[in-house]
This record gives C-alpha cells, structure tokens and sequence, in this order.
C-alpha cells in the first residue's frame, strides 16, 4: 500500500505537467492550472500521510526499487525509494510548499506583457512548475545516487527554463546561461564523485554503498604521482562540489542572484525553498560517509561560514527586492552548510525546513509587492506601502523576523541551534566560521529590515503618490497567510527532538564524538520556552536586534546617513557594487579565456582535424566503397552464383588449410 | 583390375563426359539426350553397387517419365541456347580454374584418404534373394514415416505452386463473346453521339524517369 | 520386424495445420468466387487454432517422436508460437495490399499458410530429412509467392534468381549432409552429437560437410557472400511477399541454424565458429555499406536485413546456450522490427502506386504526423536507438559476444552499427525536413491497417522500456 502511495506521489505531478504541457491549448488556462494544482494536490495530501506516519507513527525506514530500467555488468540501473523521516520530511515541504506557488501562480502570472494572450506561456509556466515538483520529488525520495543524478540534472534543467522564462528579455537569457554553466562546474564534481563511488564501491544503491563504507574507509588513491588521498574525502569533496553549484555555495554562488530574473512564483519555489537545498539534502542523507572524513567536513564548514557572512553583506546594498531576498538566500544557504559542516546535520536540515517557509513566504510577499507595484522591483521606488497592502505587510513582517531569528520564530530555533553547536565543535576552522556567523546575524538583521522600512514605512514615492496600489488578489494572499503559519509556529515543537536526535532519528548517523547537537541538548537546552526567555541576553538575539535597531535609524530616523556612508568609503562600496569581483573575475579568466580556447579549437582541432580529417574523410570512403560495392550487384543470376561458388571456394581453402 | 573395375571405369566415364557434352552442346535437344545418357549410366553405377531397386527406378522415372515430358517442352518451345551461353567462353577460364580447385579440395577429402578401404570395409554381397525393394519399403513407411509424409506434402506444395503460376485464369466479365442478335438490333443512337469540342493541342508528356534497379 | 506406432500429440499442431492448410487448399477453389474473404479469413484462424495448439501444449522438457524425427521443446514452442503471431501480422498487411493491387488470391494465403508449416517442421526436426524437407516446402511456397503476379516481369525475375540460386544453395547444402552422414553414419542430431563427441568420426571429412552446411545455412539467412539473392528479391517482390519473406522465415532459419550448428554440431565448434565469425563481419559490414547507396526503401531494408544477419550470428560465434539464447532474441526482435518497417510499405502502398523509394517518404511529417512517428520508432528501433526494442536486441549479441572472449568483433559490430545508423536517419531525415513530391494526402486507405502499423511500431517502444520478460522468455527457452 505504501509503495503505491509513493508512486502516486512521485508521478501525479508529472501527469499534470505532462497533460498541461502537451494538451496545453486544448485544455485552455483554467485547465491547466487545475490539472497541475490537482495533480500536486494529490501530492501534498499523500505526503502529509507519508510525513504522519514517519514522524508521528515511526513507521520504519522503506526501500524497495520501482521499476529496474537494466542490469549492465551486476549494476542495477533503476528506480526506487528510500523513504525515512529525511525524506518524508522534504517531501512534505516540497509538495506543500509546491502547491502554495501553484496557487500563488494564477493571480502573479495572469496576464504579462511579453506575450499575447493566445500564447500558451501560462500553461507552458504550470507544466515547468509541476515537472519541477516531479523532479525534486524523485531527487529526495531516490534510494540510489543514479536516481539523484537525475533528480539532480532535471531540477537543474527546470530551473534553467525557468530563469529564462522572459525569453524575450537579454538578462534573462544570459541569467538563465550563466545558471546553466555555473551548475555544470558543480555537476561535473558532482558526478566524478558518483564515478568514484560507482569505481570503489560497485554499486549505486544508499544502502549497499553504506555498507561497504567500514570496509572502504582506508582506501587511498593517487591522483597525482606520487601524492596519496583519502578515497572517501576525495569523493566527499568532490559530491561537496556538486552541492556547491546547487546550493549556490562560494564560488560558484554567481548565478543565485541572477536566477531572479525568473518568475517570482519561481523564485520563491526553485531558488529558496526547495532546489537550492538539494545540496544541503544530499550532504545529509550522505551523512554516514561525511562523518568518516575530517577533512571533507572542515571545507563543508569553512564553505558555508565565507558563503553565510560575505553574501550577506552585499544584502547591504541591494536595491532591488527580489535581490535582496536572494542574498539573503545565499546567506542562509551559508548557515545551512556550516551546520552540516559541524556534524549538525539535523540542525541544518532543521533549518531548510525552517528557510523553506518563511523565504517562500518572503519570496511570495516580495511577489505580492511587485504585483501592487505594476512590475517594478526598485525598492527606492516604494515606501510607506504599510496602509495599502496590510496582509502582505504583515506576512512580510512575519518571515523578516523568521529570517533574523527573532525569539520564537521558526527561525530563531533553527538558526540557534546551528549557532550553539558550532560553539560546541572543536573541527579545524570552527571558531574562525563560529565568529563569521555571528556577525552574520547582525548583517542579516540590518539588510532585512533595511528593505522592510523602505518599502513600507519610508516615506512615499513619486510613484506610489501617482498610482493606485492595491492589496493583492486572494490566490495570492491566502497562499501568504499558509505559509505565515508555519513561519511562525513551526519551530517551538521540532526543537527538542531535533537537539536530541529523535527527530531523524536512524536517518542521519553521527558519531558519538562528533555528535554537537547532543552536547548542546544536554548542556544548554532546558525546553524550547526556557530557550525563548533565555536567548534575551544571548548574543545572537541581541545582535540581531541591533541590526534592526541600526536599520531603523538609518533609514527612518536619520534617512541621509546611507549616502554619507557611501561617500565616507567609496572603496568599500565599489568592492560590495561589485560583489567582490567575481562576476568579473569569472567574465576575464574564464569567459574570455574559454572564448579563446574554444576558438582555437574550432578552427584547428574541429574544423580542420576532426570535421574535414576525420568525419568527412571516412564519410567520403564509406559513400565510395558503398557505391563501389553496389555495383557488384549486377542483377545476373550468373554472377551471383559465381560469388557464391568463390565463397565457397574460399570457405574451403580456410577450414581446410 | 578385375572385370567388375572396368565396367566400373566405363560407366563412370561415360557419366563424366556425358554431363560435359550435356552443358556444353548448343542443341537442346541435344543436351537433354546426353543428360538421359548420363543417367542411364548412373543407374548402371547404383546397381553395380547393390541398389537395383534405385537404379531402375532412376531409369523408370527420370530417364522414362521426366525427361521425355522434358523433352516435348524443349522441343515445343524454341529456346535459341545459342544467345543463353552468351559470355560463357569469357568466364570459361576463371570458371575453369573455380572448378579446377574445388575439384582438387573435395580430391583431398572425398578420396581413398578419408573413404579408402582401409577406413570403411566394403560391404559384403548379398544372397541372391536380397530383396531391395524391402529393405527401402520398410524403413521408409515405419521409421521415416513422417520425412515421407512431408515429401509428399512437399510435392502438393509444388503442383500448388505450379498451377497457381502457369493458370491463367480471366476474370470473368472480361471475357468477350459475339452476340449476333444484338449487334443486328443496335441503332445509331446507341453507338453515336455527338459532341462540341474546342481545340485543344496536346502537350508531349514528360518521359518518367526509369528507376534505378542497381 | 517390431514398429510401435509413434505418438502423435507432440506433433498435433503440425497435423492440425496440415489438415487445415488442405481444406482451404480444396474449399478456395469453391468460395473464392463467391466470398471474396473468406479464404483470408479461413488462413487466420488456422493459424490462431495452431497458435493454440501449441500454446496449450507448451512443452518444458524435449519430447522426441517419430523415430527421433521430430523434437519437441521450449525453444520450438516459443518460435512457432512467435511464427504464428507474426504470420497473422503479415496476412492481415497483405489483404489490403493485395486488394489495391488487383491479384487477390487464394493462394498467397494457401500457400503461405504452406510455409508455415514448413517452418514449424523446420523448427521441430531432430535429423536432416525432416530439416531438408522443411526447408524444402517453406522455400517452394515462397519461391511461388514472389512469383504469384505473374505478369509482372521484375518479381518473376526475383522468383527464377531466387529459385535457381536456392536451388544451388540447397544442393550444397545436401551436400554436406552427406558428408557428414558418411563420416558419423547417424542423421539424428543428438547421435550426431554423440559420435563426434567420441572421436571416432573422420575430423577432415565433417569439416568439409560443415562448409557445405555452412554455405547452405547461409544462403537462407542472407549472409555474405551468399546474400546476393536479397535485394534483388526483396525488391522485385510484391511488398506483401516481401513482408512475408523477410520477417517469419528467418524465425525458421535461426532454429535451422541452431538445430544443426549447436544441437548437432557442437563438437565441430572450431571448424564452423570460425566460418560463421567471416560471415558474420562481411555481412555486418557489407550489409551497412551498400545500404547507404540504396534509393529503394525495399532495396535499403533488405541490405538492412543482411546487416542485421551479420548481427544475429554474433550470438552464434559466442557458442554457448546464452550465446544463442542472445541470437533469439534478436532474431524475434528483428521478425517483429521487419513486420512494422515492411508494414508500414505494405499499408501505404496504392493502387498503382508502391511507396517504396525512400523519396516517398518526403515530408511525411507535414502529411502525417502520426504515421511519420511511427515510421521513426521503426527507423530508431532498427539503428539501436535506446529506448526502442533494437537496442536492446543489438547489446545483448555484442554482450555475448564479448564475453566470449571476441571484444573485436564487438568493436566492429558497433563500428557497423554506426554506419548504418546513417541510412535509418536518412529515412527520418527526409519525413520531417524534406517537402513531399506527393500530391495530396497520405494515409493508410484501412484503418485496421492504421492501427495495425501504430500496434507493432508502439510494441517496440513498449518492449525496449520494458524487455525483461522477453529476454527472460529466450534465455529460459534454451
């Protein structure tokens, strides 16, 4: 029974996308909104099932394959599912999540500039979200790193199509472009870390390649002459590179800000909630043979401190409110990675569910805000939106607060929890990433609320003055006031079984001594209440007020302190303008450099050795032997029996000699 | 060499230079006269070697029946063989040398090597009241009942096939007959009519281009 | 004298198909005039109540009768039952095509309903006689089917090269039966078996009978060099006998290949693997070459054809039972694959008009898009496109192959496979970015036809996603 209701789970979005896809202007908007909406519906439902009887019930772990696509050489290439508490826990957030943005999506995409009405992008939009959800649910329910590629390489593709689904404008096909190449970077990482696992373990399924992780643990390669590495910490980093395009980790962090010139729906979807965690996921369902590797874990950590505190800053100066959002992404993405690098890998998973709300509810709020604005993103055109749109105000207020870990909100719990076990952890690197943080509490708080009192308690702009703003339609906000609730709500009861481990239980594996969690719930946590009224006088809350502090007086107190900043230090602006430089470091080095390789080759290697050399070389000789042989058949009896008495003739000469 | 190796030698010559004269004479009729004499010295070599019953049934059947039908055929048709053995002098000597060399190989096997005397002793002769016809009756209707009922369904297959491509059956409502009466009865009204036409010139079709077969 | 009479069950379908054939043989002479179907109609369902037969006495063990004539075991069953499916398949694309063409007969049915009986004794002989006679009335009824327009100069020619080279191959063939009757003294296969396992048979004399038989196996498959009967009778023939000839027989000359090579033969592995691995490369590589050169879709299939031979006998030179059990399954997968691609002929073909040039089939897309895909599911499943039944049948003979120790034959198989690969897209090529030269509509008159072609083609796909079961079914039955 089970392993049907995971069937329908993974495939009733894929049937929607598929008939709003291909049937689309047949079946009209209306159809394929419902059908998509009914087909993640169905989804959601059923995982919420899946998800109370895991959590609730403790249902045990299921594996079982699906359909075997072949057997090549004792390797099983198939479908299958591993579900525990892990998976059913993201199933949940990605279906519910999922069909929040579907609904959502009927009032943002309703009408839009690009294309004519008859233009069927509204459907093509509700089929990429769906085949979306389809994607990312075999990607977390997949019991083989085969079926994680493809979850892996799908999402991927449906995110690409997504940027770039103003196809009509520039930015969003170079956004689109660079998002493509930048996930290449990481995938192929990513997939030499599944050919090291598929070389040294034989098997591309979780559990025979657990298994054999004890006996494998001491395995040593050489890649380069002469020096020798830890097999394991060379696959683990090399899978690391694979999270790190996807969860847009530095360096290859680049295309995140851009993907926002997707669709906000998509934003909120694709490039916050859910896909941008598949990194985080992996690395946790891994978690068995992260925690073999020192190493490995130093850089997940060292990764995820730089990522979390350097994104955040250039939130600082963002004037666009989806961009915002998105460095602010980046950000937690950042906290995310340092937690599983400090063997909490419960506490960031606890975090990505806790991101997933209140930053689809950001995300949604923000879309909310564009819609009133008429499309226009540029946050200095906004103010004192506070009275025109009260219920995206108020949902605003709720996930910026979720955001910068505000007392009882879903993400103070989460946040701190990340932050007291990097205090706990004494791997290489840890304090150094334990201070990056901190000050990426502050950062976090200043940037979010920065935003937050521009956009609706500043004062009003010229175009706010001149144009009527309204509060959204329902389709939009009611998908606001459900993710509200758990933005808010949803932390206060997971804390404690997080901490002590109940929660996933057997789903992640940590050993004793690196176990951070368990030592921060037996020497800190004395119940979630007792965690609220304590963390008044923790630092963390403390900063975080600050930063909030800070943003009101500079941008409503004393509204002409930012400008002065900027003249006072224009270098360290210019660096921020620039993020650092690594849009334009990867434009010299690797743009140009690649432009030039690639047209070395082209000219030399291609056109000349391998396209007039080679191919047209050998097609030449085929098309002449076949033409030439063609004329062998004469059409004369006599000749071909004369053939074949030569053939026999030669047969008998050859057995006989 | 005993009486028995020279008729042997005879007959088995004859065979061989029968079989040449048979591909190589221009007449048909002919050739189909030298291919009864090489049967009929065929017949002459299975009896020598005990097979009675074969020989004359080779010569009832083959020499009596088929090639006397054969013959009518030649002679009722007028095949001219001349034009049919056009190229044969032009593959002559590389047929020759095929020939020659298959020859040489089934020498190498066929002969006194591999089926010598030495290796399969010849057969003992039989008593005088031998019976070949029951020797060849009784396996051939209990032991190979079934390859006999597929000969023979073998057979109806190819008077199937030979009457399905020689019938030449019209289609009925093609076929015309004289009807004297109606012709008599028939008027002007029925045969002519007349109609007005422009002039219309004709354009010359274009040729279709013959497909290419090789 | 002791004779016990020989049970007949194991043979009832072949009796039963006998019976049959010759009723309708006699009852078309009477109905023909007056029912235009009912000999067609008569023909199928003989060939569902042997198809039953068989099946409802699906044999696990051999069963031997008729004085170790005739055998009876899984491997038959399955290829006659599989003989049976596609027959039905061939009569049912024949009928409308017979129709257009104005030589509706009964006795392309009757006659065909002939060669498959020949094909079941084929599949079922235990010594050479029953094998030769097999043959022998299988190849009669076709060599009368290619024929059977008889005004049409092109397939009387294709007929009189066909039966005179058959009859050549044939004579060789015999040939060597005697031989290596005269070395062991034996025509039963597993006797045979069991004499030249001891030894005592001479080593020189059945090699040489194994080249004869060889030779003969060869020409009915259509191997290189003595292949070059195929495009000139593929091309020459009606589509409908083309359809006939190049799909259900072959079924028939791998159990003739199997029966005499392996069951057999096996002991002479060294003298006829060796001829069997020249073969197999010459038509592997001759049969993609010469394709290419190909206007006629016919012409190019029946090329296809003796490359897809040269394919097949790859699981021969592995010698060993998975060995052939991989040649099954792709002798099954390419009778299956030849049904759709010759149908597909078959059921477009006119009055008057073959569409069989490869120019036909010019902008078939903008004419008919369903059609044009189910086209492409044929042309990709004969390339080895995954996901398509054909690539599956073509990596399990180069798995076999290779793990017989043969890994270069392997490469040039998949060389081969490439080449070929150009001609199958040239065909999709011109359906989806060429301009059609037809005037008007194309589509297939019946809509049983219709269906008949989207039925086989979507099979392949169906099977490819799905070949366990069929795979399975080969290598249990062997």
């Amino acid at each position: 029974m089970l392993h049907e209701i995971l069937t329908v789970i993974l495939l009733a979005p894929l049937v929607g996308a598929m008939i709003a896809g291909l049937f689309g202007r047949q079946i009209g908007r209306a159809g394929a909104h419902y059908s998509t909406i009914a087909g993640v519906a169905i989804s959601a439902v059923l995982s919420f099932y899946v998800f109370w009887l895991y959590v609730f019930q403790g249902a045990t772990e299921y594996n079982a394959a699906l359909y075997t696509w072949m057997v090549s050489d004792g390797i099983n290439f198939q479908i299958g599912f591993m579900i525990d508490k892990l998976s059913a826990t993201m199933m949940l957030v990605v279906t519910f999540v999922s069909l929040m943005v579907h609904i959502y999506t009927i009032g943002y995409m309703d009408h839009d500039e690009d294309y004519s009405h008859d233009n069927p992008y509204y459907q093509r939009f509700f089929s990429y979200i769906s085949l979306f959800t389809f994607s990312m649910l075999s990607l977390v329910m997949a019991n083989n790193f085969l079926q994680l590629f493809f979850g892996w390489e799908a999402v991927g593709l449906v995110s690409y199509l997504l940027i770039g689904f103003y196809m009509k404008r520039e930015s969003a096909i170079q956004a689109n472009l660079k998002a493509f190449l930048v996930n290449r970077v990481g995938d192929f990482g990513f997939i030499l870390g599944i050919a090291v696992v598929f070389v040294y373990f034989g098997t591309m399924d979780y559990k025979e390649f657990f298994a054999q992780l004890t006996t494998q643990k001491d395995v040593m390669i050489e890649i380069i002459p002469g020096v020798e590495w830890s097999m394991i910490t060379v696959m683990l980093i090399l899978l690391f590179i694979g999270a790190m395009g996807k969860s847009a980790q530095m360096p290859l962090h680049v295309w995140l800000p851009e993907s926002m010139e997707g669709p906000t729906p998509i934003s909120a979807l694709i490039h916050a909630a859910t896909m941008v965690t598949a990194g985080i996921f992996m690395v946790a369902r891994l978690s068995p043979a992260y925690e073999l590797s020192e190493v490995a874990l130093s850089v997940v950590l060292i990764t995820g401190a730089l990522t979390a505190f350097l994104m955040g800053l250039l939130g600082l100066i963002q004037n666009d409110i989806k961009r915002v959002v998105a460095y602010s992404t980046l950000s937690q993405l950042g906290y995310m990675t340092a937690a599983l690098g400090a063997s909490a890998y419960a506490a960031g998973m606890f975090h990505v569910l806790t991101h997933a709300f209140f930053k689809a509810l950001l995300f949604l709020a923000a879309g909310s805000v564009i819609i009133a604005m008429h499309h226009i993103q540029d946050i200095r055109q906004m103010g004192g939106l506070k009275k025109y749109m009260p219920i995206t105000y108020w949902s605003m207020l709720i996930g910026s607060l979720a955001l910068i870990g505000f007392p009882g909100f879903s993400g103070f719990f989460s946040k701190d929890s990340i932050l007291l076990s990097l205090q706990a952890t004494d791997r290489f690197g840890a304090d150094f990433a334990f201070i990056l943080l901190m000050m990426g509490v502050f950062v976090t708080a200043f940037y979010s609320f920065r935003m937050f009192f521009i956009v609706f308690h500043g004062e009003e702009s010229e175009y706010v003055k001149t144009h009527k703003i309204k509060e959204s339609p329902l389709v939009v906000t009611i998908p606001l006031i459900l993710l509200a609730i758990p933005a808010l709500l949803m932390g206060l009861p997971m804390i404690e079984p997080m901490l002590n481990g109940s929660y996933f239980a057997e789903a992640i594996v940590i050993k004793p001594e690196n176990d951070t969690m368990m030592w921060v719930y037996n020497n800190y946590f004395h119940g979630a209440l007792d965690m609220i009224i304590h963390s008044f006088v923790t630092l963390p809350v403390i900063l975080a007020l600050s930063g909030v502090a800070l943003a009101w007086f500079m941008y409503i107190k004393q509204p002409n302190i930012p400008g002065k900043l900027k003249q006072m230090c224009p270098r360290g602006h210019y660096v921020l303008e620039n993020a650092y430089g690594f849009d334009r470091l990867n434009e010299i080095v690797f743009v140009n450099g690649t432009r030039k390789l690639g047209q070395f080759f082209t000219r030399w290697v291609d056109v000349k050795l391998i396209d007039t050399g080679m191919v047209t070389n050998t097609f030449m000789a085929i098309a002449h032997s076949a033409n030439g042989l063609r004329r062998t058949q004469t059409g004369y009896m006599y000749h071909y029996a004369f053939v074949m008495i030569f053939g026999l003739l030669g047969m008998l000469i050859w057995v006989l000699w | 060499m005993s009486f028995e190796q020279f008729i042997f030698y005879v007959l088995a010559a004859i065979a061989i230079i029968s079989g040449l004269m048979m591909i190589t004479v221009k007449n048909p009729v002919k050739a189909a006269l030298w291919l009864v004499l090489a049967f009929i010295s065929t017949a002459g070599l299975w009896i020598m070697a005990q097979a009675e019953f074969l020989g004359l049934v080779l010569i009832l059947v083959y020499v009596g029946a088929v090639m006397v039908l054969f013959l009518f055929v030649v002679m009722m048709l007028d095949i001219n063989m001349a034009i049919l053995k056009e190229g044969f002098t032009r593959y002559l000597p590389i047929g020759a040398l095929a020939a020659i060399a298959i020859f040489a190989l089934m020498y190498m096997v066929v002969g006194p090597e591999h089926f010598g005397l030495d290796k399969i002793a010849a057969p003992a002769a039989k008593p005088a009241d031998y019976s070949n016809t029951t020797e060849i009756a009784i396996p051939l209707y209990t032991e190979h009942a079934y390859a006999f009922i597929l000969a023979a369904v073998l057979l109806l297959v190819g008077i199937v096939a030979a009457i399905a491509l020689t019938l030449r059956r019209r289609p009925s409502g093609t076929v015309l007959y004289q009807n004297i009466e109606k012709q008599n009865r028939t008027e002007k009204s029925e045969r002519l009519e007349m109609v007005k036409m422009d002039a219309v010139v004709e354009q010359p079709a274009a040729e279709d281009k013959e497909e290419e077969k090789k | 004298m002791n004779f016990v009479i020989p049970s007949f069950a194991p043979a009832i379908p072949e009796i039963t198909l006998l019976i049959l054939a010759s009723l309708i043989l006699v009852a078309d002479t009477f109905w023909s005039k007056r029912f235009q179907n009912a000999t067609y109609y008569a023909t199928q369902a003989s060939l569902l109540v042997a198809g039953y037969l068989v099946l409802s006495s699906f044999s696990v063990e051999q069963v031997f009768t008729f004085n170790d004539s005739f055998v009876r075991d899984s491997f038959a069953d399955v290829l006659k039952l599989f003989t049976v499916a596609i027959t039905l398949g061939i009569f049912l694309f024949a009928r409308e095509y017979l129709v257009q063409h104005r030589f509706m007969s009964g006795e392309f049915f009757v006659l065909g309903l002939f060669g498959v009986l020949g094909m079941f004794v084929m599949i079922s002989a235990n010594n050479f006689i029953t094998m030769y006679l097999g043959l022998e009335i299988m190849s009669l009824a076709m060599y009368a089917m290619i024929a059977l327009r008889k005004y049409d100069g092109v397939a009387v020619e294709a007929g009189m090269k066909y039966f005179v080279l058959g009859a050549l191959a044939t004579g060789m063939l015999l040939y060597g039966f005697s031989m290596i009757y005269g070395a062991t003294g034996t025509i039963t296969f597993p006797e045979m078996k069991a004499v030249i396992a001891s030894g005592e048979a001479d080593g020189i004399v059945l090699a040489f009978g194994v080249v004869f038989v060889v030779i003969g196996l060869a020409f009915k498959m259509g191997a290189v060099p003595f292949h070059m009967w195929m495009p000139d009778v593929y091309h020459g023939s009606p589509t409908a006998v083309t359809l006939y000839l190049g799909t259900a027989p072959k079924l028939a000359g791998f159990a003739m290949v199997y029966r005499l090579l392996y069951e057999a033969m096996p002991g002479l592995v060294g003298d006829w693997q060796q001829l069997i691995i020249i073969i197999s490369i010459l038509s592997m590589v001759i049969g993609s070459i010469v394709a290419i050169a190909q206007d006629n879709l016919k012409r190019m299939l029946a090329y296809s054809g003796i490359g897809h031979v040269g394919f097949l006998l790859l699981g021969v030179i592995a010698a060993t039972d998975d060995g052939f059990s991989a040649a099954m399954f792709f002798i099954i997968v390419y009778a299956i694959t030849g049904v759709a691609g010759f149908g597909m002929i078959t059921a477009l073909s006119r009055t008057g008009f073959e569409f069989d040039r490869v120019a036909d089939f010019k902008g078939l897309n903008a004419k008919n898009p369903w059609l044009a895909l189910m086209m492409l599911i044929v042309m990709f499943s004969m390339a080895g496109i995954p996901p398509f039944v054909g690539f599956w049948a073509k990596i399990v003979v180069i798995e076999e192959v290779v793990k017989a120790g043969f890994t270069w034959i392997a490469v040039i198989a998949v060389i081969t496979a490439v080449i070929s690969a150009f001609y199958y897209l040239r065909v999709v090529k011109s359906m989806y970015f060429d301009k059609s030269e037809i005037q008007g509509p194309v589509e297939i008159i019946s809509p049983a036809l219709h269906w008949g072609v989207s039925f086989v083609a979507i099979l392949l796909l169906a099977l490819g996603l799905l070949p366990g079961s069929l795979i399975d079914l080969c290598y249990l039955s062997i």
